[in-house]
C-alpha cells in the first residue's frame, strides 16, 4: 500500500504540452479518479505513473519513493488497458499467472503458491470456471474481470486503470462500477482510475481531479466538484446534464448591484451572491445553474428568465427541457407531469439563489459555490 | 423479421458467370497440366512407369535425383537431395534473419530505408540476383572470397561457383541474401499489427525485453512464420533461375536442382516424357505445403 505523489510533472510530445505542471497528491487507500474530456491529458498523467512514459519534468514519488527514472517493473504497480490486452495465445489461467510467471525468481514464489493465487484471486472475481478458456472465448465483462485479476494477483502498491469500462454495454458498465468500488474499498489498494465519464467518476470516487487541457482545474470530493466546481469548466464538466452557463453583467447602482442577464434584469437580492459579486469587484460573470435547481413557470413573476421551449426530452421519471433565453440554451429538469410545447413561452425562476453559482467571465475562477 | 428459406439455386444464373472462367480455367490450367501427366506416362507402346523408374534411379550425376555415391562426400548427391539441403539450410536462416532484421527496425530511424534496401532482393530479377551471386562468390571481383582472404582462410578465396564442395553452399547463402525481404516484410507487417498494449501491459507486469520477445511477442507472429516458412519451402522446391545463370547446376552436377534437371530432359536431352516425369514429381512435392497452406487458410 502506497500514496502516490507527482509534483510539478510536465509531459510534451513536440509542441502539444500534454500535461502541464501537474501537481497531485493521492492518499494511501485512496479511489482516485482523473476526469477529463478526451485529450485533457489524464491518460498521459496515467502512464506517466505507470513508467510508460517519462516526464519532461517534475518528479512521482509512489510510497514515498522516487520513481520518476525507473522502469514499470520496478514500481510495483499493476495497470488494467482500456482494451484489456489479456494475451490472445494463452489461457486465462497463463494470463493471469504471467506477472508471477515472469518473475517467480524475484519474488520467491513455488508453482504450488502461484497456483494457489491464480485460483484466489479467480475465486474473488467468479471466474474460476473460465480459466481454460482463451480471451477470444470470453465476453467483454468476462474479459475486464480477468484483467482485474491479472492486475491484483500481483498485489500490487498501486493499481491503475484507464477507462477499463469504456468497452462494456451501458447496463454492464453500471454492474462492473459498483462491483469495482466494492472491490477497491474491501482491498484497500491505492487505485487511480481514468475516465471521461463523469458518472461513472461520481459514482465511484473518493475524490476527482477534473482535468482540461493538461491542467488539473480542481480536486475534490464528488460532492465538492458538484456544488462547488473551482472553474466553470468544471461546472460545464460535470453533471448530467451539466450546468447551465449564462453570461451576465453587473452594474452598481448605489448600495444595490444590478445583474443583467439574457431575458432578465433585476437587483441582486442574495446577500451572498451580492456579497462576492463586489468583492471581487468585476463586471462580467457567468452565472451557472444545475438543471434540477431551475423552476419553469408558465407565467412571469419578478426575478424569472423569460424563454421559448426550444425540444422536450422526456426521461420516464423526468424530462429535459431545452428552453432557449436570446440564443443561449438552457437545460432544466422539469416533472413528467409538466406539458409544454415546443415554441411555448416560459419563464425560467432558480429554485433558491443560493444554489446559483457564479465565475468571473475574464478567469473563469468561481467566485461562489452552490449550497447544497 | 421475416425468416429466410432455403435459396433456389438459380441454374441460368450460375451458368453465365460460371461459364467463361471455367472454359479459361480447362483450357490453361486443367488441360496443360493433365496432359503433362499423360505424358509422363507416355511409352512406346501405350502408357507404362517407365519414365518415374528411369528419372529416379538415373545415375548420371547432372540428371540424377538421388545420387548415392555422392554420399559421404561433397555433392553432387542428387538434385531432389540438394532441394531439400537447400531448404534445411534457407528456411531457417531466412526465417530468423527476416524477423531479427524487422524487429530490430521497427522503431529505428531510418529504418524504413534500411528495410528497402534489403527489399530490393525480392525486387530484382532472379535472373540478375543469380548474376549477383556468381559475381558475388567470384574469386577476383566477389565480395565473399575477399572477406575470407582477408582473414586469411585460403581455402575459401577461390570461386565458390567453380567447386563441388561450395558450389551448392555459394547459391544456398546467395538464396538467403535475395529471399530476406520477403520474411522481413512479412514479419515487418506482422509485428505492426501487434497491439503496442499487450507489450505495455507486460512492461507493467514485470516482463524484461527478452521475456516480452519469446512469450508475447514471438507466440502471436505465429501465423506470420507459418507463411514464411511454407512460402520459402515452396520457393526452394522450384527454385531455377538463379541455379541456371550462376552454374548451370555445375560443377558436375554439384548444384543441380529438380527444376533444373526437367529442363535438362527437356531442353538437352530433348525427352519429354522424361521431363514431364520430373515435372509431375516436383509438383507432387509442392503439394504438400501448399495443401497444408490452403486447409490452414480455409480454417482461418
Amino acid at each position: 500500500m502506497a500514496d502516490v505523489r507527482l509534483e510539478n510533472v510536465v509531459k510534451r510530445f513536440g509542441k502539444v504540452v500534454a500535461v502541464d505542471h501537474v501537481n497531485l497528491h493521492v492518499k494511501d487507500g485512496e479511489f482516485f479518479i482523473l476526469l477529463g474530456p478526451s485529450g485533457c491529458g489524464k491518460t498521459t498523467t496515467l502512464r506517466i505513473i505507470a513508467g510508460l512514459e517519462y516526464p519532461d519534468e517534475g518528479r512521482v514519488y509512489i510510497g514515498g519513493k522516487d520513481v520518476t527514472d525507473l522502469e514499470p517493473m520496478d514500481r510495483d504497480v499493476a495497470m488494467v488497458f482500456q482494451n484489456y490486452a489479456l494475451y490472445p495465445h494463452m489461457t486465462v489461467y497463463e494470463n493471469i499467472a504471467f506477472p508471477l510467471k515472469i518473475r517467480r525468481k524475484k519474488l520467491g514464489l513455488t508453482k504450488e503458491e502461484i497456483d494457489e493465487r491464480v485460483h484466489e484471486v479467480a475465486k474473488m472475481l467468479h471466474i474460476e470456471e473460465l480459466l481454460d478458456r482463451k480471451p477470444g472465448q470470453l465476453s467483454g465483462g468476462q474479459q475486464q474481470r480477468v484483467a482485474l485479476a491479472r492486475a491484483l494477483v500481483r498485489r500490487p502498491k498501486v493499481w491503475l486503470m484507464d477507462e477499463p469500462l469504456s468497452n462494456l454495454d451501458a447496463l454492464l458498465r453500471v454492474v462492473m462500477r459498483a462491483e469495482l468500488k466494492k472491490l477497491q474499498k474491501q482491498l484497500g489498494i491505492t487505485t487511480i482510475y481514468v475516465t471521461h465519464d463523469q458518472a461513472e467518476a461520481m459514482s465511484m470516487a473518493d475524490r476527482i481531479a477534473v482535468m482540461n487541457k493538461g491542467r488539473i482545474m480542481q480536486v475534490g470530493t464528488p460532492h465538492e466538484v458538484y456544488y462547488k466546481p473551482a472553474h466553470v469548466f468544471v461546472a460545464t464538466f460535470i453533471g448530467n446534464p451539466p450546468a447551465n452557463i449564462l453570461e451576465c453583467r453587473v452594474t452598481q447602482d448605489g448600495d444595490k448591484i444590478i445583474l443583467e442577464c439574457p431575458g432578465h434584469r433585476e437587483e441582486i437580492r442574495d446577500p451572498e451572491l451580492a456579497d462576492a459579486v463586489r468583492r471581487a469587484g468585476v463586471r462580467e460573470i457567468y452565472l451557472g445553474m444545475r438543471p434540477e435547481h431551475i423552476k419553469i413557470l408558465k407565467h412571469p413573476e419578478p426575478g424569472t428568465f423569460k424563454g421559448k421551449v426550444y425540444v422536450v426530452e422526456p426521461l420516464g421519471s423526468e424530462q429535459i427541457v431545452d428552453v432557449t433565453i436570446d440564443g443561449t440554451v438552457v437545460k432544466v429538469k422539469a416533472p413528467p407531469t409538466l406539458s409544454l410545447q415546443p415554441g411555448e413561452t416560459v419563464y425560467l425562476k432558480p429554485e433558491d439563489w443560493k444554489k446559483v453559482m457564479v465565475f468571473d467571465k475574464k478567469t473563469g475562477k468561481a467566485l461562489k459555490g452552490a449550497t447544497p | 423479421m421475416p425468416v429466410a428459406g432455403p435459396r433456389r439455386v438459380r441454374w441460368g444464373v450460375l451458368a453465365v458467370f460460371l461459364t467463361p472462367a471455367l472454359i479459361l480455367l480447362t483450357a490453361f490450367v486443367i488441360a496443360p497440366i493433365l496432359g503433362t501427366v499423360a505424358i509422363s506416362f507416355e511409352c512406346k507402346h501405350g502408357f507404362c512407369l517407365k519414365n518415374y523408374v528411369d528419372v529416379i534411379t538415373q545415375q548420371s550425376p547432372d540428371l540424377a535425383l538421388i545420387y548415392p555415391p555422392g554420399f559421404g562426400g561433397p555433392p553432387p548427391w542428387g538434385a531432389l537431395i540438394h532441394n531439400i539441403v537447400w531448404i534445411l539450410i534457407h528456411v531457417p536462416l531466412t526465417t530468423m534473419l527476416g524477423l531479427i532484421i524487422a524487429y530490430l527496425l521497427k522503431d529505428t530511424l531510418g529504418g524504413s530505408f534500411i528495410k528497402s534496401i534489403i527489399f530490393i532482393g525480392m525486387v530484382i530479377p532472379m535472373v540478375v540476383g543469380g548474376l549477383i551471386i556468381r559475381f558475388m562468390f567470384d574469386k577476383y571481383v566477389g565480395i565473399v572470397p575477399k572477406i575470407f582472404q582477408f582473414l586469411g582462410v585460403k581455402s575459401l578465396a577461390i570461386t565458390w561457383t567453380s567447386y563441388p564442395q561450395t558450389a551448392l553452399i555459394a547459391l544456398i547463402l546467395g538464396s538467403v541474401w535475395l529471399w530476406t525481404g520477403f520474411s522481413m516484410t512479412i514479419y515487418a507487417a506482422a509485428l505492426e499489427t501487434i497491439p503496442r498494449d499487450y507489450i505495455e501491459a507486460a512492461k507493467v507486469d514485470g516482463a524484461s525485453e527478452r521475456q516480452i520477445f519469446f512469450k508475447i511477442i514471438l507466440p502471436l507472429l505465429k501465423p506470420a512464420t507459418l507463411v514464411v516458412v511454407l512460402m520459402t519451402i515452396l520457393w526452394d522446391l522450384k527454385i531455377f533461375d538463379i541455379v541456371f545463370v550462376a552454374t548451370l547446376g555445375g560443377p558436375g552436377g554439384a548444384s543441380t536442382v529438380m527444376a533444373l534437371v526437367m529442363y535438362m530432359y527437356f531442353a538437352r536431352e530433348l525427352d519429354f516424357a522424361k521431363a514431364a516425369a520430373v515435372a509431375v514429381l516436383l509438383a507432387l512435392l509442392t503439394l504438400i505445403p501448399g495443401v497444408y497452406m490452403a486447409r490452414r487458410a480455409v480454417k482461418g
